[in-house]
């Protein structure tokens, strides 16, 4: 006992310390951040395509604030397709400007305060994984020690990669929108993780309003409030329980299904629905003389769906659908849209669902892969997520290949773009050959995160049948 | 290649995890036969890529017109001796001129105005200012739009160009085709005016003709600040219209305020220079092209010059070549070899033709070598760079006449030969409905009608690069094991993560690379006037003060020894693809830098092993595999290796007059803009530091 309660006592300085190194951290990258932001003259970072999106585009956003103020629908022109909420609440910060020009820094500043919030909520997130991570393990009878130097503190690795990848810097400073619909993501996983339903259905509702693909989010979010946070599947601690030794124990409880807490799902739903109505009609108060929310779902959502903008971008729709004829575009749109999600969403629902919180994962990296305007700061996102499971993953494979194809395609991408529109040595296929390049590494990350994942069940399925034989 | 590179070492990390792999795929297994006998073939790749390099020369191929619509020569010279004796007058006139007037102001200018408005043709006259020395390492990235106009603007030096303008008489007014003459209006010599003699014999005949769809723009650029920026300023004025009134426009009595004219987009452009008497009889015609950052124009334009100049003017075509090397006896007898197995090959089977005589051999190689020198620096040979930064396709023709310029009756043929020529690209270019697309932009010269393009080229590098990929994959290998070796417990946890602190240290030094690379940006701001070899020791210096702090701080540095740390295998398999990535990307932008780099880098990185172990063995195979570590790496230091660059072209220079050298060298790289300043700094210098640490590893 007292020793325990000295590890105790050395695990909290042990924490403080971690906090402590981890505040300084986050520190230096918000002074980053701002240094950057305060030298911005020769980098013109909000034109790269990789940053700014039509949808994540600050200087659209700018543009439909000022269609909206001259009373004209902030949709017309096709500029902007944001959200109507975000144009309300980013809009005015865009016009205070000093002689004629719009000024940044005050988006900037929201961009980095929403960078921070995402940091500390992932870093809760990701605490919560880890106590249930030890737990799982010590039920299991794998973690025999109260402290074990070996897991990691995921919680502030995920922040700080959330924090000082080059990504998120590039794309808050690089005005885009991404870091609030990140932020609104990183909420939802929050409040399911917390079990604060409330906070978990407006994340839900608010990113999905922001960029539609976070709609898949539903899936994971519900497993995690029915069967709670990531675990080992459920068949393991049957296993463990048995060699305990309580065959008192009738025969129902190996046999019962996970229990499924259908009232803080019915809960969630509940919210979500509050939330939704909410949102809607906030969105058709704003739009009320412009054509209301029948104009919002054609010029946003369907904007995303139709992949109307062909302009090029880092993801691998635009090329397609640029060369694709007329008359087989209904055909292939309705095609890849369904693709992600008969072929990819419910198999792995199913296959990974004792870990709702890897799902998410995986559902947000195949989102930013096959999204019709990705960006980086998408990449940003599932990146800082993966993160969160550090302690499972630690066996990953090709991962140094994996870097090295991140870097040098990301590396590759302005020069390539450089070489078709500045140069004009190359052209299109250069660019899109990058992107496409780009995607496979991607999926090879997945593919490779999953199979890590699965490896690491199976790991630890014979560790315990190991157990029991002793 | 690259792709089959990356393939071998993903297989390669797949056989790490010590998982029995189940009847692996041909190409894995291929992968891992590479990989496990890697020293091998990464001494075989690496001598079959300098092979390749020797044996472009004779890969070249004919060059050949690939648009059709141009069919140069097809149509019959309408240039008469009237249009001549025009282009003969106004030379004469502003001789006569110079002469009876002395020194400044316009008139010269005005006078050439004259001229063209006389011709039918719109005149205006443009101010532009000398752009100082700036450091914008970066705006390679961006495109011209981003050019800043100098703030504070003095009456002091400017100059002013004259343009003309025909209008085409079947055109809508939305193409266009430049001429450019570089003539200094002060003291610009005989010669020079032979240019002006030239062009004007043919603007006399543009202006009469009915065949013209795209308007004709004769610039005369105001050569006394170089050639290369009056055409800079005036094409940036052409394509970016700034709204602000410069304060040049009060500078003189010329007003030229509202007064410039357009004509569409810029089809292709021709700069025609006369200098110097050739050596030979006959009247050589050279024609230089690259652009910043080895941009070539496309192919086509300098076939139509090059197949009107030989096959209609008769003039003796030429492509700039590395003197040197057409009498060194080492290629000479590379070229021997080569015709030798050539004409071996040829009696095996008369099918077989890839032998080329030693001779020509030898002049193909030594054309390759100054286009891939020239393409390496990345800076433009002459005014044509500018129009590359516009997309527009532009060659410089260099005549030298093979006559004395006061030679009335030869001057005469000259001026019709000149302008013929002239006159047939232009009218090919005329022909055109869409840009210059057709043929290549990617190829380096080996002669003026042979070239090598990016599929062959890349075949050298691609050999040179891929033992990379190889020798890190089997380190990465070798390294893992070792470390699983050594630390027994706490590695278990982190099997595929080990490269982690390999790959802090190695950011560390990019960081560093990267750092350095800025540095002079903040030492030209420094006030008060220093010498380049001042400024050099400054540089030298920060770089090395903010080494030292980076070796002190713990965690980064690449000389501290720690007990579960990095080994150095692991060190030099990340460094190795930090160097491939590198190589790799700058070869997409400047194929020359990252050929002649690799050269360089390859080597080093691949022999780079810890000396102390070498030292300890005293083994004769390893204190060798020591000492040619320790060359390379001493060589590959830039300021080292342009050392022996300038020595080996014949100029000696030691000690502090070598810094003030290497700092003019690199501000001439940044003041073109050239990739090859980043590179130095980003890539080369980091690798180079990396593999110093792996030489004194203490393991």
């Amino acid at each position: 006992m007292k020793e325990k309660k000295k590890d105790d006592g050395e695990m909290a300085e042990e924490l403080e310390k971690n906090s402590y190194r981890f505040w300084i951290w986050s520190i230096a990258s918000m002074i980053f951040r701002f240094c950057i932001i305060l030298f911005p003259e020769n980098i013109n970072l909000s034109s790269r395509p990789e940053l700014s999106t039509p949808l994540t585009s600050l200087c659209r956003l700018a543009e439909g604030y000022w269609l909206k103020q001259a009373s004209m629908s902030p949709y017309s022109g096709s500029m902007y397709h944001g959200s109507p909420l975000l144009l309300s609440l980013l809009g005015p910060l865009t016009v205070h400007g000093i002689e004629g020009q719009w000024n940044h820094h005050l988006c900037s500043l929201v961009f980095v305060v929403s960078d921070i919030l995402s940091a500390v909520l992932l870093r809760a997130t990701g605490q919560q994984l880890e106590k249930a991570y030890r737990l799982n393990l010590r039920r299991l009878g794998l973690l025999k020690a109260s402290r074990d130097r070996g897991i990691l503190p995921c919680g502030d690795i995920a922040a700080l990669v959330y924090l000082w990848n080059p990504f998120t810097i590039l794309s808050c400073v690089g005005l885009s929108t991404s870091p609030i619909e990140n932020l609104a993501v990183i909420v939802s996983l929050y409040g399911a993780v917390t079990r604060r339903v409330p906070l978990a259905a407006f994340g839900l509702i608010m990113a999905t309003h922001l960029s539609l693909y976070p709609a898949t989010l539903v899936i994971p979010l519900i497993f995690l409030l029915g069967y709670g946070l990531d675990a080992p599947p459920r068949k393991l601690f049957l296993q463990t329980r048995d060699r305990e030794g309580e065959p008192g124990q009738d025969k129902l409880t190996r046999t019962t299904q996970l229990p499924f807490l259908w009232k803080t799902v019915l809960h969630f739903v509940f919210w979500v629905l509050v939330w939704s109505i909410y949102v809607l009609v906030l969105c058709s108060l704003s739009l009320k003389q412009y054509g209301g929310l029948e104009e919002m779902f054609k010029r946003t959502y369907g904007f995303i769906l139709n992949i109307e903008d062909l302009s090029p971008n880092i993801g691998v729709f635009w090329y397609f659908f640029a060369e694709a004829f007329d008359f087989s575009r209904n055909y292939f749109l309705i095609v890849f849209q369904i693709y992600m999600f008969l072929s990819i969403l419910l198999p792995l629902a199913r296959r990974l669902k004792h870990r709702p919180c890897f799902i998410a994962f995986v559902y947000l990296a195949f989102s930013s892969i096959l999204k019709s305007y990705p960006s980086v700061g998408d990449a940003a996102l599932y990146l800082s997520l993966w993160a969160l499971f550090v302690n499972e993953l630690t066996d990953m494979k090709h991962s140094f290949f994996i870097f090295c194809g991140y870097i040098g395609f990301s590396l590759l991408s302005p020069v390539m773009h450089n070489l078709w529109i500045w140069r004009g040595t190359g052209n299109a296929n250069f660019y899109y050959a990058n992107a496409m390049g780009y995607a496979c590494f991607q999926f090879m990350f997945v593919e490779e995160s999953v199979s890590a994942m699965l490896n690491h069940d199976q790991a630890l399925k014979k560790a315990t049948a190991e157990m029991t034989k002793n | 290649m690259a792709a089959d590179n990356r393939y071998e070492e993903e297989e390669e990390v797949r056989t790490d995890d010590g998982s029995p792999i189940t009847k692996p795929r041909p190409i894995v297994r291929l992968g891992i036969f590479l990989v496990a006998h890697s020293p091998v073939f990464s001494v075989v790749f690496s001598a079959a890529g300098v092979l390749a390099l020797l044996l472009l020369p004779l890969l070249a191929k004919n060059t050949y017109i690939s648009e059709n619509a141009l069919m140069p020569g097809s149509a019959r010279s309408m240039l008469s001796n009237r249009d001549a004796s025009d282009g003969s007058k106004l030379v004469k006139d502003i001789k006569n001129f110079r002469l009876n007037h002395e020194g400044q102001g316009v008139e010269v200018q005005r006078l050439i105005g004259k001229y063209m408005s006389e011709m039918v043709a719109e005149v205006y006259y443009q101010k532009f200012q000398p752009e100082g020395n700036q450091f914008h390492p970066l705006h390679f990235f961006s495109g011209p739009a981003s050019y800043t106009l100098l703030g504070n603007v003095s009456c002091a030096s400017y100059g002013v160009n004259v343009v003309g303008i025909i209008r085409a008489p079947r055109g809508d007014g939305k193409e266009s085709i430049v001429l450019v003459t570089p003539y200094d209006f002060i003291n610009g010599g005989d010669y020079e005016d032979l240019s002006l003699g030239i062009v004007s014999s043919l603007f006399s005949l543009l202006s009469r003709v009915t065949w013209l769809s795209k308007d004709i723009i004769w610039l005369v650029a105001d050569s006394r600040y170089g050639d290369y920026r009056p055409v800079a300023a005036w094409l940036a004025e052409y394509h970016t219209p700034s709204f602000k009134v410069s304060d040049l426009l009060k500078c003189d009595e010329l007003n030229t305020a509202d007064n410039f004219r357009r004509a569409g987009t810029v089809a292709a452009a021709l700069i025609l220079k006369v200098d110097g008497r050739s050596e030979r009889f006959e009247d050589i015609l050279s024609i230089y092209a690259d652009a910043s950052n080895g941009q070539m124009p496309n192919l086509d334009l300098i076939n139509v010059v090059n197949y009107l100049a030989v096959h209609r003017q008769g003039f003796h075509v030429k492509v700039e070549k590395v003197v040197s090397l057409l009498s060194s006896s080492w290629l000479k007898i590379v070229g021997e070899i080569f015709e030798a197995v050539g004409k071996v090959a040829n009696t095996l089977n008369p099918d077989w033709k890839f032998g080329i005589p030693a001779a020509e051999y030898i002049e193909g190689s030594a054309t390759l070598a100054s286009s891939l020198y020239s393409q390496a620096l990345g800076i433009p040979t002459g005014p044509h760079g500018a129009f590359r930064d516009y997309q527009v396709d532009a060659i410089t023709l260099k005549i030298s006449p093979g006559f004395p310029p006061d030679s009335k009756a030869r001057q005469h043929d000259f001026f019709l030969r000149g302008s013929q020529l002239l006159e047939g690209t232009i009218r090919s270019v005329n022909n055109l409905l869409e840009k210059f697309h057709q043929s290549f932009f990617l190829y380096v010269l080996t002669s003026p009608s042979k070239f090598i393009s990016v599929g062959v080229y890349m075949i050298a590098f691609a050999l040179l690069v891929a033992s990379l990929p190889m020798v890190a994959a089997s380190l990465y290998v070798d390294g893992c094991k070792a470390l699983t070796k050594s630390t027994h417990n706490s590695a278990e946890n982190f099997k595929s993560w080990k490269w982690l602190d390999a790959a802090k240290q190695v950011f560390a030094l990019h960081l560093l690379g990267f750092i350095v690379t800025l540095l002079p940006y903040f030492i030209c701001q420094v006030p008060g006037q220093h010498s380049p070899r001042n400024r050099s020791i400054m540089w030298g210096t920060t770089s090395s003060l903010l080494l030292v702090t980076f070796v002190t701080i713990p965690g980064c540095s690449p000389f501290s020894s720690r007990l579960h740390g990095t080994n150095w295998a692991i060190l030099k398999s990340v460094t190795i693809s930090a160097a491939f990535i590198g190589l790799c990307l700058m070869s997409i932008i400047n194929f020359a830098t990252a050929e002649i780099g690799a050269l360089l880098l390859v080597p080093t990185c691949l022999l780079a092993q810890p000396i102390k172990p070498a030292l300890r063995s005293r083994r004769v195979k390893s204190l060798l595999g020591a000492f040619c570590s320790m060359v390379l790496v001493t060589i590959g230091f830039p300021v080292i290796f342009f050392a022996i660059t300038k020595g080996l072209v014949g100029e000696g220079l030691v000690g502090l007059s070598l810094g003030g050298e290497f700092w003019t060298w690199l501000e001439s790289l940044w003041a073109w803009k050239s990739a090859t300043y980043l590179y130095i700094g980003m890539v080369h210098l980091p690798c180079w530091l990396l593999c110093v640490c792996i030489l004194f590893h203490p393991s």
